[in-house]
């Protein structure tokens, strides 16, 4: 990790020197364990802050929608997918970005390690995929590999797919993972079970939006959301208005979700947000063919019309 | 329960089924009642929005037609 | 997502087809009828007086 996070410096620092870029957007230690922070960097002291390891899991691109200065993005597999998003949407020009690539290999998942002990963890620290948890009490060693987000152990696109800069070698990609197991069990529920299960899923939402502004694809001026006129959604805490707001919120993705887990991961109840996410995600790849920006070129399915298009569903 | 009729809101396209919909009234064809006819410029006006809020507010059913 | 699959129904007519619109309209009426009334989905709200 150390040969990466001094990689990053080594590029921030040109870049920002050569006046390439106004500023650097990277991830600096937080305040607590496991949870770092975004930070933007415009000198040299703030470059020495950055950091990285297996808690950054936070989409950076969020941070790059409507930015008039030039920029330059710590990046990893799922944040350059976003970045081209952003692109094809002409929410950033590509000459704005200089992408510093960094392949990941997983970000870990808070929840799980908090689920794993009953005390407040103090310090987390990793080395050689071990995960060295300190506490009141605790002081143990686990795989990194068994508390990765749900995401990254299916991931298959942990390289950057776009980059200008690159911080480390290309890692190997993931092949052969079943993306899709939960999502065919939710598809082949009957409607009742599926009414229960949503019922469940949604049930300790708390409509804070954490997952909509932690999502680098909810940049509406005014979400729908916050709509009044007319109100599209109650502002209280009713079962049909959660409902109402998720899977929306998961219709506004479809075709342009990367499944990053920006969502699941700022969730403060901890509900699986990614399924409705994914399932769309799903219909994008077996209906037209498309994953999401992996590409410049293509226009995403949303936006085009092709002959063959699938339309069973027209009468 | 034997008498229940279903209401279902039907978003019709103005250039297409809204259309159809005219020429059957002109035309004394005779259909069932249960629809809530609501006129849209276009079907490309439609959104996952419309279809969601009339379930919230009761709809049996929604019928979306270019 | 837990409503019925043929509580939604597309189709696609063109302004001389009334003879097709009101075919339809009596498919998607029975296939409505058949399902029941919805109970899933509704807001209910407390009633102002």
């Amino acid at each position: 990790m150390f040969a990466y996070i001094e990689k990053i410096k080594e590029i921030s620092n040109r870049l920002l020197k050569e006046s390439t870029v106004d500023l650097i957007i990277g991830f600096r230690k937080g305040t607590v364990p496991m949870m770092n922070e975004p930070c933007f960097a415009k000198t040299p002291e703030a470059v020495d802050g950055l950091v990285w390891d297996s808690n950054c899991g936070i989409n950076l691109a969020n941070y790059l929608a409507n930015r008039k200065e030039k920029i330059g993005i710590v990046s990893k597999g799922c944040d350059s997918r976003n970045i081209v998003t952003h692109i094809i949407e002409n929410k950033i020009k590509r000459d704005q970005v200089v992408i510093i690539g960094v392949p990941c290999k997983g970000m870990i998942d808070r929840h799980k390690i908090e689920a794993m002990f009953d005390t407040e963890i103090e310090a987390v620290t990793e080395a050689d995929g071990r995960l060295n948890i300190k506490g009141d009490g605790v002081d143990t060693a686990i795989d990194k590999k068994d508390v990765l987000q749900q995401n990254c152990t299916i991931c298959t696109h942990r390289n950057p797919v776009i980059y200008d800069e690159l911080a480390a070698d290309l890692v190997e990609e993931q092949t052969d993972v079943d993306k899709y197991e939960d999502i065919r069990r939710i598809e082949d529920m009957t409607p009742e079970e599926k009414w229960e299960y949503f019922e469940d899923l949604l049930s300790t939402c708390i409509r804070c939006y954490a997952c909509r502004n932690a999502c680098p694809l909810c940049y509406c001026p005014t979400c729908f959301v916050d709509e009044s006129q007319p109100q599209w959604v109650g502002k209280s805490q009713n079962p049909t208005d959660i409902r109402t707001f998720h899977f929306l919120r998961a219709y506004h993705c479809a075709g342009r979700c990367t499944d990053c887990g920006a969502c699941e991961r700022a969730c403060p109840m901890g509900i699986k947000v990614r399924i409705l996410t994914k399932k769309l995600e799903k219909d994008c790849l077996e209906l037209f063919d498309w994953e999401s920006g992996l590409t410049l070129e293509k226009r995403p399915p949303l936006d085009t019309y092709r002959p063959d298009d699938p339309d069973d569903f027209i009468k | 329960m034997s008498n229940w009729e279903p209401k279902i809101v039907s978003f019709l396209c103005n250039w297409c089924s809204y259309g159809a919909a005219d020429l059957a009234g002109v035309s004394r064809m005779e259909y069932p009642p249960n629809i809530r006819v609501i006129r849209i410029p276009c079907t490309g006006r439609m959104s996952p929005k419309f279809i969601l809020a009339a379930f919230r507010q009761g709809a049996d059913g929604v019928w979306v037609s270019g | 997502m837990g409503i019925e699959p043929g509580r939604l129904h597309f189709s696609w007519i063109s302004s001389a087809e009334s003879v097709k619109f009101v075919d339809v309209v009596k498919e998607t009426v029975e296939a409505v009828k058949a399902l029941g009334p919805n109970n899933n989905f509704i807001k209910t709200t407390a009633k102002v007086a």
